[in-house]
């Protein structure tokens, strides 16, 4: 028979869960054994912040830029911080730090429509085949550097719901956060501490007798999902995701916007252990307007990118955290007007992705496109070269094989695929 | 009796089979029993479910196995409605039934649940959810309901299962119309189309053959693409009209349409699986042929496919598994089952409700799912339930028969600047989905579901429902009974009523807020996420 157990908490008025800090007393054994782990141990893993930049980026008028050619479009090209390499001219902050990073302009792949070439980019693997759900590169890297007791999920996607875990299963599906300003969803309970502390020793009286009566895996599934997530309640970790935490200058210098807020919050993320942040930014579907659009977006990006490199510079994060730029694929060399003002279409042949931090050698271009950019002339990089890089550059191996539920080996990414070994000191 | 009362085992289920596969269309070899209704080849529920029993007893039996002991009344009682209604029964429901001494009364169960229109609606919710894996982007923003409610009506009404995917396959007009068209609004091309049918009506993954030859099966890229080819004449509408809100209407069109082919694509002519190439004019409608064929008596995977998914429905498992995988080299578990079963389904003109009548009668899905030390470590399917997790839209209806439906959030917010839930029941679905390809299994939610059954708005409303369902005036112990046979469907034990009474003495300062915290743990428990 279980002892009845009073709550004994202090009353204290909080005006944020999870500004109180102290740690709690609980209620329930079966929680404090979660709580009774150390906060924030020290950090091993690399962690990698990918800015998934939705619809297809033109790279022709951005980080390929063409000028004097054919087609170069509206926007010039400027120097950066490396002599030689120049990108555009609506990204000055970003060009200021190039010599951290390595734009891989000769990304070659095979899906053109945005659903299968996005599913492509995420898991290295083709929609559909074998009939499999691959997971996404957050869930592989939740799986490969994340902690298993972790107090955070290890793979979250800010701005909008990302490729998911796939046959990795649920511990490695990302948390989403819509929106920066809410933070997490329900992470602070309805009614008091107090309150929520006596409902949880109910809740483990009751999973008890349960969980002895049917021994099932996926009874321990559950009670194991919700100590997880009560421990993210009451975790000091959980204060990473309020961005009103930030102050506002720093807000600011990210840009102030939507996307600027998910890379705060990434790096934030990342400052307490997260191994994987996906940040979104939408809009970069450009078959008509592409040059006020891409502008726009252009300007998004860079204040909120510079800033983000600057500031894992400042704390010591920037060889440990791998920053991706890329879409899912490019857009056509060639400029299109049939449908309205001038537009680019899908262009999956020949684009350009970048890669800044996580201890690559920077400072350089690898691979080369024709003149106008129609073709590769050097260095081909397939969709699974890249994510064998971006494995390399973690840590994680890439040939290594997971099983599916049904027990069918798959390797993290597929076979014959070889990384971008010119980043690599 | 024209069947022996006692299970001989293995040498008496051969008998029976073979005396199906022999059987004469007169029914001779067991002519003289009326009350079996045996009448050209088709078998009645009764005896479908012995012939159930027997084939996994003598595997059990085969195995020296001995299987769990059966479900008692409120396990049956609650997995009875999951499984056939998709929801857990009402409060009023679950006392009348536990106290009931009708000594048929698990019989009439069944027959109550699928005369009830619930039962349509869980079966058009897995249908929907089925056949939309696939759909693209352009689609999101259109409603499912459409599809499910189609689907509510054909199983409702018992159409047979061929008529429906016959109907669903050969349907035109707008989603208004006709809310089977869903299917072509949501897969806008032919290889999604392809991909889901032969998954979804035949068991078969074909998708691998999109690209190139299948590895591990004979399926060529010529064979996917001669399926494709069936849904060439599908016009479904620009999908700009979607993005504006109008209402696309789907036609077969007389000629063949070639936009939205992938790279993959080879140019074919229809094509069955298996190689016969049906006899087509060139202004002729494709998809009746291909519904024909593929809805047929003679198609040996359709009623296989249905059996099996039905099945799975019920037992948590496929007799294949994984359920859409029916391979030469992935074999049933019962082999001469399955074929009876198939036979007994297309015979009865692919009658669902009797499957699922059938299915429901037997001793083994009427098995505990509590693990005896045997069962625990036997690897032997069916020795006991297995636990199944309560998909999105069961979990949701379940707590909206407790809680009453989620509100939507007022304008102008509290002091807690809360974040929106998903307060539509399709909202809901949609954050509660598990991953694709994930089985039933498997706890699926993660530490966001999780936190939101928690925490959101929608458990503020335990107290409203406390307040309506306890009694000052009854004893603590009658209102916490009241309060089991609400959310877990049965009676607490005696050392469960002991615990909630101490802690209802030891908050009866506000018996409201004790209540409520009674369940708030009872819906957040494992026992009323899963169905077992």
């Amino acid at each position: 028979m279980t002892n009845f157990r009073m709550a004994e908490l202090s009353r204290r008025d909080f005006l944020r869960f999870t500004a109180a800090g102290a740690a709690l007393t609980s209620m329930s054994g079966w929680f404090d054994l979660m709580a009774a782990h150390a906060a924030g141990s020290g950090v091993k893993h690399k962690s990698c912040i990918l800015l998934w930049m939705e619809g297809g980026p033109s790279q022709k008028d951005t980080f390929d830029m063409k000028p004097g050619t054919k087609d170069a479009g509206e926007f010039q090209a400027i120097p950066t911080s490396v002599p030689g390499i120049q990108i555009s001219e609506h990204f000055p902050k970003l060009a200021r730090h190039m010599h951290h990073a390595a734009i891989l302009r000769s990304m070659s792949t095979p899906e053109g429509a945005h659903a299968r070439a996005k599913y492509y980019m995420h898991s290295g693997y083709r929609e559909g085949v074998g009939g499999l759900t691959y997971p996404s590169l957050g869930a592989i890297a939740s799986a490969e550097l994340g902690r298993e007791d972790f107090p955070l999920p290890n793979f979250v996607s800010v701005g909008k719901g990302a490729y998911g875990a796939g046959f990795l299963g649920s511990r490695h599906q990302p948390l989403i956060v819509t929106d920066t300003n809410r933070g997490v969803a329900n992470l602070a309970p309805l009614d008091d501490l107090q309150q929520f502390g006596k409902r949880l020793g109910l809740l483990e009286d009751l999973e008890t007798q349960f969980a002895q009566a049917k021994k099932a895996a996926v009874v321990s599934d559950h009670q194991t999902t919700y100590q997880r997530a009560v421990t993210l309640m009451r975790s000091r970790e959980a204060r990473a995701f309020d961005l009103s935490q930030e102050p506002a200058a720093s807000r600011a210098a990210y840009g102030g916007t939507k996307f600027g807020d998910g890379c705060l919050l990434a790096r934030r993320l990342v400052e307490v252990g997260i191994p994987f942040v996906e940040v979104f930014q939408g809009g970069w579907d450009t078959h008509t307007n592409n040059f006020p659009r891409v502008k726009e977006l252009s300007r998004e990006v860079d204040p909120a990118m510079s800033a983000l490199i600057t500031d894992l510079k400042d704390r010591g994060l920037l060889d440990s955290t791998l920053v991706i730029w890329m879409g899912e694929f490019g857009r056509h060399p060639k400029i299109t007007s049939a449908k309205g003002p001038a537009g680019r279409q899908h262009y999956p042949r020949a684009w350009t992705t970048i890669l800044m931090g996580g201890g690559i050698k920077g400072g350089q271009v690898i691979g080369k496109t024709d003149r106008e950019g129609l073709d590769i002339v050097e260095r081909k990089i397939s969709g699974p070269d890249f994510l064998a890089t971006v494995c390399q550059v973690l840590g994680i191996d890439y040939t290594k094989q997971n099983q599916t539920p049904v027990g069918r080996p798959i390797r993290i990414v597929e076979n014959g695929a070889q990384p971008v070994m010119e980043l690599f000191a | 009796m024209v069947f022996p009362t006692k299970a001989t085992g293995l040498s008496w289920t051969w008998t029976v089979l073979a005396g199906m596969v022999t059987f004469t269309p007169c029914g001779a070899a067991l002519a003289g029993d009326a009350s079996h209704k045996v009448a050209a080849g088709r078998l009645d529920a009764p005896t479908l479910t012995a012939l159930i029993d027997q084939a996994i007893q003598a595997r059990l039996s085969s195995e020296k196995v001995t299987p769990a002991p059966p479900a008692d009344d409120a396990e049956f009682l609650r997995r009875a409605y999951l499984d056939i209604t998709g929801v857990i029964p009402p409060a009023d429901k679950v006392a009348a039934y536990l106290d009931s001494k009708q000594p048929d009364k698990r019989a009439r169960l069944i027959d109550e649940l699928l005369a009830s229109p619930h039962y349509g609606r869980h079966m058009g919710d897995i249908w929907q959810e089925l056949l939309l894996v696939q759909r693209d982007i352009f689609s999101r923003g259109l409603p499912a309901e459409p599809l499910a409610d189609w689907f509510a009506q054909g199983f409702n009404s018992n159409k047979p299962w061929n008529q429906q995917v016959a109907d669903l396959l050969t349907s035109t007009g707008t989603q208004q119309q006709n809310g089977a068209t869903t299917l072509f609004l949501a897969l806008r091309s032919r290889d999604k189309l392809t991909d889901t049918v032969c998954r979804a009506f035949l068991g078969i993954q074909l998708q691998c053959a999109q690209c190139h030859n299948h590895p591990f099966t004979t399926w060529k890229r010529t064979d996917y693409w001669g399926m494709a080819a069936f849904f060439a004449k599908v016009d479904d509408g620009a999908p700009a009209k979607l993005f504006k809100g109008l209402t696309p209407n789907v036609v077969e069109a007389s000629t063949v349409r070639t936009k939205r082919l992938p790279d993959s694509a080879l140019k074919s002519s229809p094509r069955f699986l298996g190689g016969q190439t049906p006899t087509l004019n060139s202004n002729d409608p494709y998809r009746p042929v291909l519904a024909q064929w593929l809805t047929s008596e003679q198609n040996p995977y359709f009623a296989k496919a249905m059996v099996n998914r039905v099945w799975a429905q019920f037992f948590g498992r496929g007799l294949v598994n994984p359920v859409d995988n029916l391979r030469d080299d992935n074999l049933p578990s019962h082999p001469e089952l399955f074929d009876a079963l198939a036979r007994q389904f297309a015979r009865s003109s692919f009658d669902v409700k009797y499957l699922v009548r059938a299915i429901c009668s037997t001793q083994a899905y009427q098995r505990s799912s509590t693990a005896t030390k045997e069962s625990a470590e036997a690897d032997v399917p069916y020795v006991s339930m297995t636990i199944k997790v309560m998909t999105p839209e069961q979990l949701f209806d379940s707590l909206a028969t407790v809680l009453g439906p989620p509100e939507h959030p007022k304008k102008g917010g509290g002091k807690k600047a809360k974040a929106p839930s998903p307060v539509s029941r399709a909202g809901f679905v949609e954050f509660f989905r598990p991953g694709e390809g994930a089985d039933q299994g498997a706890y699926p939610a993660g530490i966001p579901q999780v936190l939101q059954l928690m925490n959101s708005e929608w458990t503020a409303k335990i107290s409203a429902f406390v307040n309506r369902t306890v009694r000052g005036d009854r004893s603590p112990a009658r209102n916490n009974e009241i309060l089991f046979l609400a959310t877990l469907s049965r009676r607490p034990t005696a050392a469960e009523s002991r615990r909630l009474e101490e802690y209802f003495q030891a908050n009866s300062s506000n018996p409201t807020k004790a209540y409520s915290d009674i369940v708030w743990a009872l819906v957040n428990s494992s026992e009323f996420t899963l169905n077992h």
